[in-house]
């Protein structure tokens, strides 16, 4: 489980940003609402351990992650955090199963042909797999990112605004797949968005 | 897919800038992996043909002529000498023998010698069919004539006179050719042998030995080393003959070419240095260009190492792969070019394997592509990721 305490962060030295405290159980999700230059990215990059908080503690399963060494974060993250960023970014040279088997490679998980090609389908992505990132259409790549989070069945994913470059019927399909992959592998879910489209979609949800 | 792989991968995405970077350094190695080995080439044909003969007597003149016409036969005589004064010399208790050397006529391009049997013993040229001369105007093949001139034991042959093609017949006599000889890697293989006396009839058109016989040079091995210090100065400053000294004439044509070298090695390296600035370049720009997905590889749990690694990889594969095509390259030139250099080439005894001086390429390569990533390999460790990934 995900638990916050008292987490703030400043950019500048005179404004500081606090967080709500947030409590998560196994197959919860929260959906957190705000508005542009809340900090709302922020606080995804504090909980994915890209960012240290500057008071505060950030737990999942019981590991305050940010105390560990810069390796060992590293690592950790790989193993137990997928992010789904607002644009998505791939490895440009590799197609999209060689992206999804690199970065298998590099959270140290088994590379499995056989449950990548299922993952693949199931976000309507076979016959992509080889293709490259730049070949693939907004929502394609979209979903494909999704897979490169989902594909190492991490502990917690996080999206920061996964849906506000997609069309509406482009939208709710990708929330559905992000809380089915969340579902299926029993991974928390916390989506950041500022997109209205998604406030009936989950209960779970706080205001920024 | 690891990122040994996408190192790979990320190199051949790129061909144009792979292909400058690779072609650089290729040429740099290159151009020195040629100098060294023709360098090799050189000497080794140098040191390999002085056989033992520490002092050449001839005619006053240039002493690395003297030298080069008759120990390589690659240049005109200096003149001539008279046989019993080159003889007297050799009376001397420091001196072990004496070879005498007549020359100045060809066939084809190739020197006709008038000489002892001392001289293929000389180097250790073995007969490989038929025998010695034993009577005037008979002679012997070093291996090269015999083939290129597919002469054969029992053909008759008419001198020219001079060393090149083209020039006056000596119609008076014809050689006979009783026997050819192993090939000695050499330069025997380009010589035919006769006796002197052979040299003396076709150019006094009788048969009689002449009232002081000429020759053009005698070789001259000592029995000590003190003969070296005593008898070279003796001669050049008692008789109007010249004593020349292998060793001290070939380590001073060998500091003249040194120096030409020293100058196009050091334009090789201005090669090899721009092909690191190259590497530098394109490894520089890709990442900065790719600097999104270095961060997200670091999102994935890839480490600050494990990116370190990829970069390194990258430019140490291209100047290491530069410095391979680079001695490939050297060695298919120099066979092309010993193909277009004529049959009277000192190159066929090619050594192509690699040098000792060669081996230090790749470090040197290696030490080019760590210096070529350095930049990029600071810029990958302190890639701020939020800030990377939210100005995407």
């Amino acid at each position: 489980m995900l638990k916050t305490k008292g987490v703030t962060f400043s950019y500048e030295e005179d404004s500081l940003i606090s967080f709500p405290d947030l409590e998560l159980r196994t197959g919860e999700n929260l959906l957190i609402l705000g508005e542009s230059g809340v900090g709302k990215t922020t606080l995804i990059q504090i909980i994915a351990g890209l960012l240290k908080p500057k008071t505060g503690l950030v737990e999942l399963n019981g590991t305050n992650y940010h105390k560990l060494t810069q390796k060992k974060l590293d690592q950790f993250r790989g193993k137990h955090i997928g992010v789904v960023f607002q644009k998505p970014h791939f490895v440009r040279n590799i197609s999209i199963l060689e992206n999804i088997m690199l970065s298998l490679y590099l959270s140290k998980n088994n590379q499995e042909p056989k449950e990548i090609s299922r993952l693949l389908s199931q976000l309507g992505l076979k016959n992509k797999a080889n293709s490259l990132a730049d070949q693939l259409s907004q929502g394609e790549q979209q979903r494909a990112a999704i897979a490169l989070a989902a594909a190492k069945k991490p502990d917690i994913i996080l999206a920061d605004e996964p849906t506000s470059s997609l069309d509406n019927s482009n939208c709710s399909k990708t929330i559905n797949l992000l809380k089915k992959q969340a579902l299926s592998n029993k991974s928390q879910l916390i989506i950041i968005t500022h997109d209205q489209r998604l406030k009936d979609e989950f209960k779970n949800q706080i205001t920024l | 897919m690891n990122t040994h792989k996408l190192g790979w991968r990320n190199l051949l995405s790129n061909p144009l800038n792979t292909a400058l970077s690779l072609l650089l350094m290729t040429f740099g190695v290159g151009i020195i992996s040629i100098l060294l080995l023709l360098n090799n080439q050189v000497e080794n044909q140098l040191q390999n043909n002085i056989r033992g003969i520490d002092m050449v007597v001839g005619a006053k003149g240039s002493p690395l002529q003297l030298i080069l016409s008759s120990l390589y036969h690659v240049d005109a005589p200096t003149g001539n000498i008279s046989y019993s004064l080159a003889k007297k010399i050799t009376k001397n208790p420091l001196v072990d023998f004496g070879i005498p050397l007549s020359y100045g006529d060809s066939y084809n391009g190739f020197r006709i010698v008038g000489t002892t049997h001392q001289y293929p013993k000389l180097y250790d040229a073995t007969i490989k069919e038929g025998r010695l001369w034993s009577a005037p105007l008979e002679v012997v093949l070093g291996s090269s004539v015999a083939t290129i001139n597919q002469l054969d034991i029992g053909d008759d042959f008419y001198g020219t006179h001079g060393l090149i093609e083209g020039g006056h017949i000596h119609d008076n006599y014809a050689y006979k050719v009783v026997g050819t000889l192993n090939k000695t890697h050499s330069t025997i293989d380009q010589l035919i042998l006769t006796n002197t006396q052979s040299v003396w009839q076709v150019h006094n058109h009788n048969e009689n030995t002449p009232e002081d016989p000429k020759i053009t040079s005698m070789l001259v091995k000592f029995k000590s080393p003190i003969g070296l210090i005593q008898i070279p100065r003796k001669v050049n400053e008692t008789t109007n003959l010249q004593a020349a000294v292998p060793a001290l004439e070939i380590s001073r044509l060998t500091n003249l070419l040194g120096f030409g070298l020293q100058s196009i090695n050091t334009i090789a390296f201005i090669i090899i240095i721009v092909s690191g600035i190259s590497i530098f370049i394109s490894l520089y720009n890709s990442l900065k260009q790719r600097r999104y997905e270095l961060a997200l590889m670091r999102v994935q749990g890839a480490t600050k190492k494990q990116l370190v690694k990829l970069v390194l990889q990258e430019g140490i594969t291209l100047s290491l792969l530069g410095t391979i095509f680079g001695l490939i390259i050297s060695r298919k030139a120099i066979l092309i070019m010993s193909f277009y250099v004529d049959h009277k080439n000192t190159l066929d005894n090619l050594r192509l394997n690699l040098t000792k001086e060669e081996l230090w390429l790749f470090p040197v390569a290696a030490l080019i592509g760590l210096l070529a990533a350095l930049i990029p390999i600071i810029f990958v460790y302190n890639i701020n990721i939020p800030k990377t990934l939210s100005n995407a």
